[in-house]
C-alpha cells in the first residue's frame, strides 16, 4: 500500500525538494528560492528550515532516528602543503606580533600554506553529514539508484553487498574503506530509460532473437538442416543447391557492400569539421545514427554466428559450400579485425584489438596533421594574397592543398588483403563492440540497448568521499564527508542560511 | 434533482440542447463531417473531435483546467527545462550552472555555492593508476603523490579494478553503457599534465592529498603567554591545546613527502630526492605489511584450531574478569549468570556496525 506521506511526494504546490531524479523534483529545485525571513519569528524560521531540509535529507528516516544521529561537531580538514611544512615550522606566524613587524605572513609576499581554496569553511552546510554515511543514501549518491527510497529498496531486497557480504540494513553506517556493490541489473533498471510499449508486454514475452533475420542469415538455417539430412545419406538436389549458393553469395556481397558504404560514410562524417555541423551534438547524433544502422545489419549475424558451427570444425563437411562460406563470412565480420591480425602477427586477441585501434588513431592523427598543414598553407596563402594582389584566389588553394603536399609516412594506411580496408573494419568493429557490450534484449525490463533515463544529467554528480567504479556498479566509501575552506562535501540544494537555521533547530535550544 | 446541463440554468435554448446532444453522439458511427445537425459554430468538425478526445462523451462538466503551477511546469519542461532532458552536449549539465551566468560550470545547486560537482577519475586515469600499482609495482604513496590522488582513493581504485578485471576474465557482463553515460555527465579528470601560465606542462593535483583532520579541541581561541624571543612552533601550539593533540607534522599522511621537500630545500638534487622518496615510501609500505603479517600471526598463535569432520573448533584463552562493571563490556564473550542478553528487547539496534 502506498504510504500517505508518498501521495503528494513531488507536489508542485508544496514544492518540496527530494532526493530523486524526478522531473517534477527538478522543477522544484529550479524554483527553490531563499526564504523570506524578515516577518517570521526565530522559531518559525528554524521550523521552516528544518522541515525544508528534512524533506530532502533522508525524508524516509524517522525524526527521532535522525535526532540520535545528529552531531553538532562537524568534521573538517585542511590541506598542509609539504613544501611549506618543510621550510617553516610555524614560528614565522608569531614573529613580530604586536612588536613592529608589518608584513603579515598570510599576505602574498610571505610564506603560505598552498592547496586550499580561499574563503571561509562552510561548517553550516554540513548539518546532514551523518546521513551521508547511511548505506541507502550512499547508494543514491553513487548514482546507482534514482532515489534514496529506491536505494533503500535495493538494500532491503538483498541486491546490495558490503565488502562482498549481503547487507539488508539500509541504515547500516558505512565505515571508511567499506566497498558496496549493487546488482548490475538493478542499477541498469534504475538509471535506464523506460521500456516503450505496453507495461509488461516485452518483459512477459520470451526474448525474440532476430525477429526479422537479414537476408544472409536465412540460407544458413536450411543448410544446417541439410547437413542433418546428409548424415542420413539423403542427397539434396544439386541444381536447387547451386541457385541457393548463388543467391546467398549475392546476399553476402550486398551486405558487405552496404556495410562498407556505411563505414565509409561514418568516416567521412567523422572527418568533417565541427563548423560544418550546427553543433557538436548534431555531429555526434549523425555518427551515432550511422553506427546504429551498422549495428542493425550486424545484429542478426552475431546471433546466428553464436549458433553456427565454427569453420574449422571437422564435423562440417567441405562440400557444404554455402554453409561454410556463410560461417566464414560471419566469423570474418565478427572477429576479423582482431583475429585476422592476431593470426598473421601472432598477437593475442586483445593485442590485435589494440593494434587496430592504434592504427586507426595513427590514421586519424595523420589526417589531422594533413588538415592542419592545409590550414596553415591556406593561411599563408591568404597572407600572401593580402600582401601580393596577383596571388591565386584562396578557395582553390584550400581545396587543392590537402591531397598533394607532403604525404607523411603514416598518411597512407596499409590496406589489408581482405574485403574491407582496415579503417572500415575499425568502424564496423566499433559497432560490433557496442553491440556486444550493450545488446538489444527484449527480456530486460528497461529499454535496450541501454540508454540513460531522461532528466538524469542535472542530478549526476559524485561527491569526493566516494570512489565509484560504474562498470561493476561498486563504490568505496573512502572517508566521512568533510568541510574544507570554501567547500562542503555534503550535497544539499539549500542556501547556507537555511542550513544554519536547521542546524540551530537540532541544537535543541529553541 | 436531475443532472444539470451546463449553461442551462439561465435559459434552456434549443441550440444548446442540440450541441449537448451532439457531444453525446459517438463519432465512430458518424464521421464528424457528415453531421446532419444544423450547426452555427465556426468549425464544427474540430470542435466535436476535441470533445471526443479530451473528455468522456457522457461528461457534463467542462474539462478541468490545468492549475497555474502545472502550466508553469509544463511550460518550463518545454522551454528552459528541455536542455536537461537528454544530455546531448555530452558534458556536465547542472541547474546551478545554467541559472547563474558566469558561475562555475560544475555548480550543481543554484543556492549552494559551497557544493561543486568535482571531477572524478576518468576510465583511462583509473587504468593508469591500476597499472602503476599492480604492473609496475609502485608504492601507493608514490602513485598518490605523483598524481595528486588521495592514497585511500588509489587503494580503492586498484581494489575495484581488480574485481573488474576478474569479472572481465570470467566473461561476466559489465555495465559499459552505463559507465559511458555517466562519464558524459560527470566532469572527468584524466590526470594529464596541463599547461600553466608560464606555458610549462605540469601535473595538477586531483585533490588535496596532504589534508589533516581539524581536531575539535583546536577550534577554540587560546591565549598562551610566552616570551617574545621564543620560537613558538606548530609543535608548541599543539601542546598548548592539550597533551593529546598531535602537531600537523605528525598527522601527515605521507610524511616522506615533507622529508623530500626538506631534502630539496637543503640542496639535494631533485632527482635524488625523488629516488630517496620512492625508496622510503616502498620501505614504509613494506614495514606496514610486515607489521600486519606479524599481528595476524600473533592472533593465530593465540588460537588453537581443532578440526573435526564437521566443524573447526577454535579455542582461545579469555580473561573472564574482563567483562566490565556491568558484565556487558563490548568485547566480553559468553553468557554470564546475572547478565541477561538484551538482544530480544524492544528498541535494541541489531544493525551490524562493521563488515569484515
Amino acid at each position: 500500500m502506498k504510504q500517505r506521506r508518498l501521495l503528494r511526494f513531488h507536489s508542485l504546490k508544496r514544492g518540496r525538494v527530494r532526493q530523486t531524479w524526478n522531473k517534477y523534483n527538478l522543477f522544484n529545485i529550479w524554483r527553490l528560492r531563499e526564504p523570506h525571513l524578515t516577518l517570521k519569528t526565530l522559531f518559525q524560521q528554524k521550523w521552516g528550515a528544518k522541515s525544508a531540509t528534512r524533506s530532502y535529507h533522508g525524508e524516509h528516516i524517522k525524526e527521532y532516528q535522525w535526532n540520535t544521529m545528529f552531531n553538532r561537531r562537524v568534521l573538517s580538514a585542511v590541506n598542509m602543503d609539504p613544501k611549506y611544512m618543510a621550510q617553516y615550522d610555524g614560528s614565522e606566524q608569531a614573529t613580530g606580533r604586536g612588536s613592529g613587524r608589518l608584513s603579515r605572513p598570510d599576505k602574498k609576499d610571505g610564506p603560505r600554506n598552498q592547496g586550499n581554496r580561499s574563503g571561509p569553511t562552510p561548517y553550516g552546510q554540513m548539518v546532514f553529514a551523518p546521513m551521508e554515511r547511511r548505506l541507502d543514501i550512499a547508494i543514491f549518491r553513487a548514482l546507482f539508484a534514482s532515489s534514496a527510497r529506491q536505494a533503500r529498496q535495493f538494500v532491503l531486497h538483498g541486491a546490495v553487498t558490503v565488502n562482498g557480504k549481503k547487507m539488508t540494513y539500509p541504515g547500516y553506517l558505512l565505515n571508511p574503506g567499506d566497498m558496496f556493490q549493487v546488482k548490475m541489473e538493478r542499477v541498469l533498471l534504475a538509471t535506464g530509460a523506460a521500456k516503450r510499449g505496453k507495461k509488461g508486454e516485452g518483459a512477459a514475452a520470451e526474448p525474440k532473437e532476430a525477429p526479422e533475420p537479414a537476408e544472409p542469415a536465412e540460407p544458413a538455417e536450411p543448410a544446417e538442416g541439410e547437413e542433418g539430412e546428409k548424415a542420413d545419406g539423403d542427397a539434396a538436389a544439386p541444381a536447387a543447391k547451386a541457385t541457393d549458393t548463388a543467391a546467398a553469395k549475392k546476399d553476402q556481397e550486398a551486405l558487405l557492400k552496404r556495410l562498407r558504404d556505411l563505414a565509409h560514410r561514418w568516416r567521412t562524417l567523422n572527418g568533417l569539421d565541427n563548423s560544418k555541423w550546427g553543433s557538436e551534438a548534431a555531429k555526434r547524433r549523425a555518427l551515432a545514427d550511422q553506427l546504429k544502422q551498422i549495428r542493425e545489419l550486424i545484429r542478426p549475424l552475431i546471433s546466428s554466428q553464436d549458433a553456427a558451427p565454427k569453420p574449422d570444425d571437422p564435423s562440417v563437411s567441405e562440400a557444404d559450400k554455402v554453409d561454410l562460406e556463410m560461417s566464414q563470412l560471419m566469423s570474418y565480420l565478427k572477429l576479423s579485425a582482431p583475429q585476422q591480425i592476431a593470426k598473421t602477427t601472432e598477437l593475442s586477441k586483445a593485442g590485435a584489438e589494440k593494434k587496430i585501434f592504434s592504427q586507426w588513431a595513427k590514421y586519424q592523427e595523420s589526417r589531422r596533421i594533413e588538415r592542419e598543414l592545409a590550414k596553415s598553407k591556406e593561411e599563408a596563402a591568404t597572407a600572401a594574397t593580402t600582401t601580393d594582389a596577383t596571388a591565386t584566389p584562396t578557395p582553390t588553394t584550400a581545396t587543392s592543398t590537402p591531397t598533394p603536399p607532403t604525404p607523411s609516412p603514416a598518411a597512407k594506411p596499409p590496406i589489408s588483403s581482405s574485403y574491407l580496408p582496415f579503417y572500415d573494419q575499425a568502424v564496423i568493429f566499433r559497432a560490433m563492440r557496442q553491440e556486444r557490450q550493450n545488446p538489444k534484449d527484449s527480456s530486460k525490463p528497461y529499454a535496450t540497448p541501454w540508454r540513460a533515463r531522461d532528466y538524469m544529467a542535472p542530478f549526476a554528480f559524485i561527491p569526493r568521499y566516494l570512489e565509484v567504479n560504474q562498470r561493476i556498479c561498486a563504490a568505496v566509501y573512502l572517508r566521512h564527508p568533510v568541510a574544507r575552506p570554501g567547500l562542503a562535501e555534503v550535497p544539499t540544494p539549500f542556501p547556507p542560511v537555511v542550513s544554519q537555521l536547521a542546524h540551530n533547530w537540532y541544537l535543541k535550544r529553541r | 434533482m436531475p443532472p444539470r446541463i451546463p449553461g442551462s440554468s439561465r435559459s434552456c435554448q434549443p441550440q444548446q440542447l442540440l450541441s449537448c446532444l451532439e457531444a453525446v453522439s459517438p463519432s465512430s458511427f458518424r464521421p464528424a463531417s457528415t453531421l446532419a445537425i444544423p450547426l452555427h459554430r465556426p468549425s464544427p468538425s474540430t470542435q466535436s473531435t476535441i470533445n471526443n478526445t479530451t473528455t468522456r462523451s457522457y461528461a457534463t462538466k467542462p474539462p478541468r483546467r490545468m492549475t497555474r503551477l502545472r502550466r508553469q511546469f509544463v511550460d518550463w519542461l518545454e522551454n528552459r527545462g528541455s536542455r536537461f532532458r537528454k544530455n546531448e552536449e555530452h558534458r556536465p549539465n547542472y541547474i546551478g550552472a545554467s541559472m547563474n551566468r558566469g558561475a562555475d560550470r560544475n555548480l550543481v545547486f543554484n543556492h549552494n555555492p559551497y557544493f561543486l560537482s568535482q571531477p572524478v577519475l576518468s576510465e583511462p586515469a583509473r587504468e593508469m593508476i591500476w597499472k602503476a600499482v599492480m604492473v609496475e609495482g609502485a608504492p601507493l604513496k608514490a602513485v598518490s603523490a605523483d598524481n595528486g590522488v588521495d592514497v585511500r582513493r588509489v587503494a580503492a581504485v586498484v581494489r575495484m579494478k581488480e574485481i573488474e578485471k576478474r569479472m572481465e576474465r570470467e566473461e561476466k557482463p559489465l555495465a559499459y553503457a552505463y559507465a559511458r553515460a555517466i562519464s558524459t555527465m560527470v566532469p572527468q579528470d584524466h590526470l594529464k599534465p596541463r599547461q600553466d601560465e608560464d606555458g610549462r606542462y605540469k601535473k595538477i593535483d586531483f585533490e588535496p592529498i596532504n589534508d589533516i583532520h581539524i581536531h575539535t579541541a583546536t577550534m577554540r581561541q587560546l591565549f598562551v603567554p610566552t616570551s617574545e624571543s621564543r620560537q613558538f612552533t606548530r609543535a608548541d601550539a599543539a601542546r598548548a591545546f592539550g597533551d593529546h593533540i598531535l602537531p600537523p607534522d605528525e598527522k601527515m599522511r605521507i610524511p616522506e613527502l615533507v622529508q623530500k621537500e626538506r631534502n630539496i630545500a637543503n640542496g639535494m638534487d631533485e632527482r635524488d630526492a625523488q629516488d630517496l622518496f620512492l625508496k622510503e615510501t616502498a620501505e614504509s609500505e613494506q614495514a606496514y605489511a610486515e607489521a600486519q603479517r606479524k599481528r595476524a600471526e600473533a592472533e593465530e598463535a593465540r588460537k588453537t584450531r581443532v578440526n573435526t569432520d564437521r566443524f573447526e573448533f577454535r579455542f582461545e584463552t579469555f580473561d573472564s574478569e574482563a567483562v566490565g562493571p556491568t558484565g556487558r563490556a563490548r568485547h566480553a564473550t559468553g553468557w554470564r549468570y546475572g547478565a541477561p542478553l538484551l538482544d530480544r528487547k524492544r528498541g535494541q539496534i541489531k544493525i551490524p556496525t562493521s563488515v569484515e
